[in-house]
């Protein structure tokens, strides 16, 4: 920030004073404080939310979500697979991109083509388009992929890739092949993106500006083929502390903030703005090592404690998840039973929280050999979860209520990550949004036996190893029916819940504050669709 | 402190000058002359006792989690728990009586002040002192140590040094000597330069004495005034560096919160009116770092030859 004059500083309330507009809310422009800017608006470049909530304005996918990450037709008006390693996807006619061009099949191919190209991804797309071994183009609105294993995903996988228009690049008649493709023209690097005029999409915005780090600036796109955006500009500000996003809501510079702090509620609502809360698909778990023999975190016992599925249940009956949403996170969360809030695909409506009982805990420790409890630590973020520092606190609270001495050794998140894929915590707290919606995502991450060439339990730390579920999710993910995909899925999470392969705590939520005159519905993928901020009634 | 400054006295009277005992006399009647520095030391006094006590005064352990109850957490000053006492200053997030977390959090700060402050003030004395008794490149050598290390702030100093340590209060310790060593060094050649050319020490180099037996026993006690004026102030300042070092999160454990701590915890609810969290450690660190200045002030005056009358 410019420093300013003490004369000027006198004379900001009245600039701002000016600035503000009539009661009733114009439909010419929407700001909004986002929490984390995109990183790029190449919308292949990073697969993490801030970015793909912002290329869902610009680049439309063919298939979109709804708030409960429900599939929605988009650019494809339907799909339908044809045998087990077969989808056809029918495009929707008279779709034209931002510059005028009409969009086809080509479009989806060359996209295909194109994501495997970006250099340098933190995080990349190519596990979305992996699995794609041809792609037939009949006529220019029906495309047919055929995928090396059953992918019943497919349709998932793509609502999170958006579609590039080929002439822009100057792409001709694209082939797809697996090893690379044909007639790609020069693909574009990341940072052409930047440029307007490249960055060309069918969604319902355009980029008109792109000033890293001060503002994005989008505008409606005239010719979209649905529903015509309501607002006719839009800047997205990045305000990445919580007090100024919250300050400069209360102060009139944005018309609507992601993220308030929940120490905050009260005093936004009695400036007189609205707060919407959702769920989310953020799961809030402790995993517990159940690899080693000799376990680097827990004292006072040669054996490691947490092979033993007693010792399992006795810590997670020793969690008051009541409390800790209630006490912790201000009751803007919900305690879980499972690893995604029910009605998400693979949820069981009847899988309630483990009960907070301290008294069978300590009973079950007692049996499993342990009445004198143990020595634990625990390790945590400080900076990555809403409050994460502080629920690791609240638990080893609970846990040293029944007998098990618990320390919190609470870091950074960069530096807990490192750690923790080193296996260096024996107990530790972590979180886990399943970006599909759907528990396929959250069992493979969490519960599968950690497998590195089929990519398996990719996240699970705490090596929970089960053959049981692990060949229940390997054959959901073999299911195209959705109705046998979700009773295996189902039954693959009650195993692990009731084997205590981790503790889940809590879900998420995310709340969204706004001025009065506006609404927004809460979305479980947490991002901020300009789109659905509509006008209040 | 008592002790230290006793220290110089019996050396002192080496000097054919001064009157041993009636000097350290004239020091503390100096001192006590100011009103001001009675009611920082009586502060000080006080402070320290509460600290010491704490153990045996706290209505609760603020570091055993078995004796925190979540469910009494932000609770108001004067609020009843639900074991039935009284919150006299109210509870942070995790259900921890701020009056007990504030003794104990007194405990730390005053503990690695002052522990801290000691043995750098051992460490940096010795190398002055040594530095300036020897002379030459060894003087040299030192000195341009010190002055690299004098010219990094302290507390990137100490940021980086604890994020390559970890948490943990002696850590804490390790990283506040590292960085406070040279203010005593610097401080200490520079009066063992002056008295170094003296008669008493000309005289112990007549008589052979040892090397070390003229730089500790006949150099060192009389650049005692000057380090006890900066070792005062530094206990101040460490208190400070140990609470900002907290508050930024890299100091103490999180189940252990020093004052620094409380107050980072209680930002976090300022907005929301929850005001006590922050407010009250905040007033004992402040009261606390006051006092030792107050002293450390008079001191400086009581010792300053140029200043006394």
């Amino acid at each position: 920030m410019k420093k300013l004059k003490p004369a000027a500083y006198a004379l900001l309330p009245l600039a701002v004073a000016m600035a503000q507009p009539a009661a009733a809310q114009d439909t010419k422009e929407l700001k909004v404080g986002v929490a984390s800017e995109a990183t790029s608006i190449d919308p292949h470049f990073h697969n993490v939310g801030q970015n793909n909530a912002l290329r869902r304005h610009i680049f439309e996918s063919l298939i979109a979500t709804d708030a409960n990450q429900k599939l929605l037709p988009a650019l494809a008006e339907s799909w339908k697979a044809v045998d087990d390693t077969t989808w056809e996807i029918k495009l929707r006619p008279d779709v034209k991109f931002s510059n005028g061009e009409a969009f086809t099949a080509r479009d989806y191919v060359y996209t295909m083509c194109r994501v495997p190209l970006v250099e340098n991804s933190p995080s990349s797309f190519t596990v979305f388009t992996r699995g794609i071994e041809s792609i037939e183009t009949p006529d220019p609105l029906t495309i047919r992929v055929k995928t090396a294993t059953p992918q019943p995903l497919f349709p998932n996988n793509m609502t999170t890739l958006g579609i590039l228009s080929a002439a822009v690049f100057g792409a001709g008649d694209v082939k797809y092949g697996k090893d690379g493709c044909e007639n790609m023209g020069t693909p574009p690097k990341s940072s052409d993106f930047n440029d307007p005029a490249k960055a060309v999409g069918t969604g319902p915005f355009k980029l008109k500006e792109y000033t890293r780090g001060t503002h994005i600036i989008l505008e409606a796109n005239e010719g979209y083929w649905g529903e015509k955006p309501v607002w006719q500009r839009v800047v997205m500000r990045p305000i990445t502390s919580a007090g100024p996003r919250v300050a400069a809501l209360l102060a009139g510079d944005v018309d609507m903030i992601e993220n308030p702090p929940i120490q905050d509620f009260d005093k936004i609502k009695g400036a007189g703005f609205t707060l919407v809360e959702g769920l989310s698909n953020r799961i809030i778990y402790i995993h517990l090592d159940q690899f080693e023999d000799k376990t680097p975190g827990v004292k006072g016992t040669d054996k490691n404690p947490f092979k033993d599925v007693r010792v399992r249940e006795a810590l997670s009956k020793a969690i008051n998840r009541e409390a800790i949403v209630e006490r912790i996170m201000g009751g803007v969360a919900q305690a879980a039973g499972e690893l995604l809030p029910y009605p998400l695909f693979g949820t069981t409506k009847d899988a309630k929280p483990v009960a907070y009982d301290p008294e069978a805990s300590k009973k079950l420790l007692a049996e499993a050999g342990y009445p004198n409890g143990f020595e634990l630590t625990i390790g945590t973020p400080n900076d990555r979860y809403i409050n994460d520092e502080k629920v690791a606190q609240a638990v080893a609270q609970m846990f040293t209520r029944v007998g098990i001495k618990t320390n919190i050794d609470a870091m950074t998140a960069s530096t807990f990550f490192s750690r923790r894929n080193k296996h260096e915590f024996s107990a530790y707290l972590a979180g886990w949004g399943a970006d599909s919606g759907e528990m396929s995502n959250s069992l493979n991450a969490l519960v599968v036996t950690p497998n590195k060439d089929t990519g398996g339990g990719h996240t699970n730390r705490g090596r929970y190893s089960n053959a049981e579920v692990d060949a229940l999710v390997m054959e959901a993910q073999r299911t195209i029916d959705d109705a046998k995909r979700e009773e295996l899925l189902q039954k693959a999470s009650k195993i692990a819940m009731d084997d205590y392969a981790l503790l889940p705590l809590h879900f998420e939520v995310t709340p969204w504050a706004f001025k009065k005159t506006l609404s927004y519905t809460p979305r479980v993928d947490q991002y901020t669709l300009v789109t659905e901020v509509k006008p209040a009634q | 402190m008592s002790e230290q400054a006793a220290t110089p006295a019996p050396a002192a009277a080496a000097r054919p000058t001064d009157k041993g005992e009636s000097l350290l006399l004239r020091h503390v009647a100096a001192f006590f002359e100011s009103p001001l520095a009675v009611i920082g030391l009586a502060g000080l006094v006080v402070l320290v006792i509460l600290a010491l006590a704490a153990s045996f005064i706290a209505p609760q352990n603020p570091y055993d989690l078995a004796q925190l109850d979540i469910m009494d957490g932000t609770l108001p000053p004067g609020s009843e728990s639900l074991a039935g006492y009284t919150y006299w200053l109210g509870t942070d997030e995790q259900g921890r009586d701020l009056l007990s977390a504030i003794l104990y959090g007194l405990r730390i700060s005053l503990g690695v002040g002052a522990i801290s402050v000691v043995i750098a003030c051992a460490v940096g004395a010795s190398v002055g002192v040594i530095a300036a008794y020897a002379g030459g490149r060894i003087d040299n050598f030192v000195m341009r140590v010190v002055d690299l290390q004098l010219s990094f702030p302290a507390i990137l100093v100490a940021l980086v040094l604890l994020a390559v340590f970890g948490r943990g209060v002696d850590k804490v310790i390790i990283a506040l000597v590292i960085v406070q060593w040279a203010y005593y060094a610097r401080t200490v050649r520079g009066s063992a330069l002056v008295e170094r050319r003296r008669d008493y020490i000309e005289a112990a180099r007549c008589l052979a004495l040892p090397k070390n037996r003229i730089v500790f026993r006949h150099l060192l006690p009389n650049c005692l005034p000057p380090l006890i004026v900066v070792a005062t102030v530094q206990v101040a300042h460490a208190i400070a560096l140990e609470s900002t070092l907290s508050f930024l999160g890299v100091g103490v454990p999180v189940t252990e919160p020093s004052l620094g701590m409380l107050i980072a915890k209680g930002y976090d609810y300022l907005l929301s009116g929850k005001y006590w969290i922050s407010t009250f450690p905040g007033i004992a660190l402040v009261a606390a770092i006051v006092a030792i200045n107050l002293v450390g002030d008079r001191l400086r005056d009581v010792l300053n030859p140029r200043l006394s009358r």
